[in-house]
């Protein structure tokens, strides 16, 4: 489903922050994405949300070439995948529930079946009791699992995660990871990038590494290893 | 709709919702998203309020100037008449001639009206008029003539000139006279005015411009981060400028409404002076106030100008705020 095609990226100024990638994720599948920071986790989700365009290459989803597009069809892109960011990108001053509502309202949701799936997606992130709290007043473990509401809500079927665990206690992190999975028994593809190698150690999933811009291992994590 | 993935039905479309129903909701949010930003500024009086007074300001002195000069080609048009030919008979004339002169010009086309004024009336008028009043009783003979009064059909000066010669080659008509001049100069005074107050009302309207288009950039800059957020989860530039929009047109509603305000108050607060001047020149002037169409185009022109002007202001400033 998801295809880079010999993906490079490099930014003014000579930095390279992608180096010829190349990897399929097929539909249903769960995939961890790690690496030093710096090495180009961030820079692969960003080339999939279209916040950034590659240097040269190819990101394909269902075989469009996202570089075909239109700026005016990005917005229509994002819609169809759930992204979880790290500083969880909250709205401060609206309400629990207005955060996760918000991408039902740019789809023209309204009423009850809005309310409903609100509901919904608050109740798989078990925060349904919180809903008119403010951000601001919740733990960064909750604000993580807002941001993850708001990014199923309108059950995209590819879900991005960029360092979920960042801040994350271990226990927060299985909860978060449970999540997760969850959503990938239901047939919704899922990439999460993290530097928690003891997390991905665990699960046993598939595991993209990259260094420096390189892709250098691709499948089962071996047993601990220094990068 | 969706681009990448061609099963996937979303939004309105996916629940089903009827055409009817969907064209309703349209308004409805419409209404929503109306309100919404009524109630943005609501929750920001204090820049909103100097917005809406430094609008509500700078139309007023347009709307006022404009009151100004509609008043005077009021007071100007009353001048019409004064295009009036009066046509001096000859002395030799009978007064059955120039009856039939009378009888004659009223059956012209290019007239409207003709009076005649006899030689009696004339001296009567003069006397009274005059102050000569007794002095005038020495006179062994009236020496006013028979003024035949003509009022043309077409008051605009080429036509009545043409009248005026035309008519003067009667042959029991001594000459016909026809005061232009100074209808001409008061004419230009009034257009000079007139231009006077669109150069300053053009000058004052790009100014409600810039503001509008200013706060709302403010506007913008401050709420850079969550507009990031909205396109992150899949906004149309459409959708996260509409609020912006709707700013903009009740920045619009309530300057307009100011401006209408200050100048009735202004209006009120001359009409007494106002009203003193016409009773010393004998006039039934009085001041005409803005008309409900003038009130609903100075309405309309104010929520012009705060859409237009946050549209310009959107047009440059969403897209340069990308998330990173």
């Amino acid at each position: 489903m998801l295809q880079f095609d010999h993906v490079s990226k490099s930014y003014p100024g000579g930095f390279v922050a992608l180096d010829r990638i190349n990897f399929r994720i097929a539909k249903g599948e769960m995939v961890f994405l790690t690496g030093h920071s710096g090495a180009g986790k961030s820079t692969i989700l960003k080339l999939i949300s279209m916040i950034e365009r590659p240097s040269t290459g190819r990101v394909m989803i269902n075989n469009i070439d996202l570089s075909r597009l239109k700026r005016s069809q990005v917005p229509y892109v994002r819609r169809d995948v759930g992204i979880i960011y790290q500083n969880h990108r909250l709205l401060m001053n609206h309400t629990v529930f207005d955060n996760v509502a918000l991408p039902l309202v740019i789809e023209g949701f309204t009423g009850k079946e809005m309310v409903k799936r609100v509901h919904a997606a608050l109740d798989k992130v078990g925060l349904l009791d919180k809903q008119r709290c403010l951000p601001q007043t919740l733990s960064g473990g909750e604000q993580q699992r807002v941001g993850i509401a708001r990014a199923v809500v309108n059950k995209p079927p590819l879900l991005l995660a960029d360092e979920p665990t960042g801040n994350l206690d271990p226990e927060l992190s299985r909860d978060i990871m449970r999540v997760f999975e969850a959503f990938n028994q239901v047939g919704v593809s899922v990439l999460v990038a993290t530097h928690d190698l003891g997390l991905i150690a665990r699960m046993r999933y598939r595991t993209l590494t990259l260094k420096q811009g390189r892709m250098i291992n691709d499948g089962l994590m071996p047993v601990q290893e220094p990068l | 709709m969706s681009i990448l993935f061609s099963g996937r039905a979303s939004g309105a479309k996916a629940n089903k919702i009827n055409f009817i129903r969907r064209f309703v909701m349209f308004f409805v949010n419409h209404l929503r998203q109306a309100l919404f930003s009524l109630g943005e500024l609501w929750r920001t009086p204090g820049s909103s309020l100097m917005t809406m007074a430094v609008l509500g300001l700078s139309l007023t002195l347009p709307t006022t100037l404009h009151l100004l000069v509609k008043n005077v080609q009021q007071v100007s048009g009353g001048f019409a008449k004064a295009a009036e030919i009066s046509l001096f008979i000859r002395d030799s004339a009978t007064s059955q001639q120039v009856q039939g002169l009378k009888t004659i010009l009223e059956g012209d086309p290019q007239i409207a009206a003709v009076r005649h004024i006899s030689k009696d009336a004339a001296m009567q008028e003069f006397q009274q008029a005059s102050g000569f009043g007794a002095a005038l009783n020495y006179l062994t003979e009236n020496p006013l003539p028979d003024v035949l009064v003509v009022l043309p059909l077409h008051t605009e000066p080429a036509a009545a000139r043409a009248l005026q010669q035309q008519l003067e080659k009667e042959r029991i008509v001594e000459f016909a006279k026809l005061d232009l001049e100074w209808l001409q100069r008061l004419d230009a005074v009034v257009l000079l005015l007139q231009q006077a107050v669109v150069a300053i009302g053009l000058l004052l309207l790009s100014a409600v411009l810039l503001i509008v288009s200013n706060t709302i950039r403010l506007s913008i800059i401050s709420k850079r981060e969550e507009i990031e957020v909205m396109k992150l989860v899949g906004a149309t530039d459409a959708f996260i400028q509409r609020p912006f929009l709707y700013t903009g047109f009740w920045f619009g509603v309530f300057g307009g409404l100011l401006a209408f305000l200050v100048t009735e108050v202004l209006l009120w607060w001359l009409r007494g002076a106002i009203a003193g001047i016409s009773d010393l020149y004998q006039s039934d002037f009085r001041l005409q106030a803005m008309s409900l169409q003038e009130f609903g185009g100075l309405i309309l022109l104010a929520v012009l100008l705060g859409v237009i002007g946050s549209y310009l202001s959107v047009r440059r400033h969403l897209r340069a705020i990308e998330p990173s």
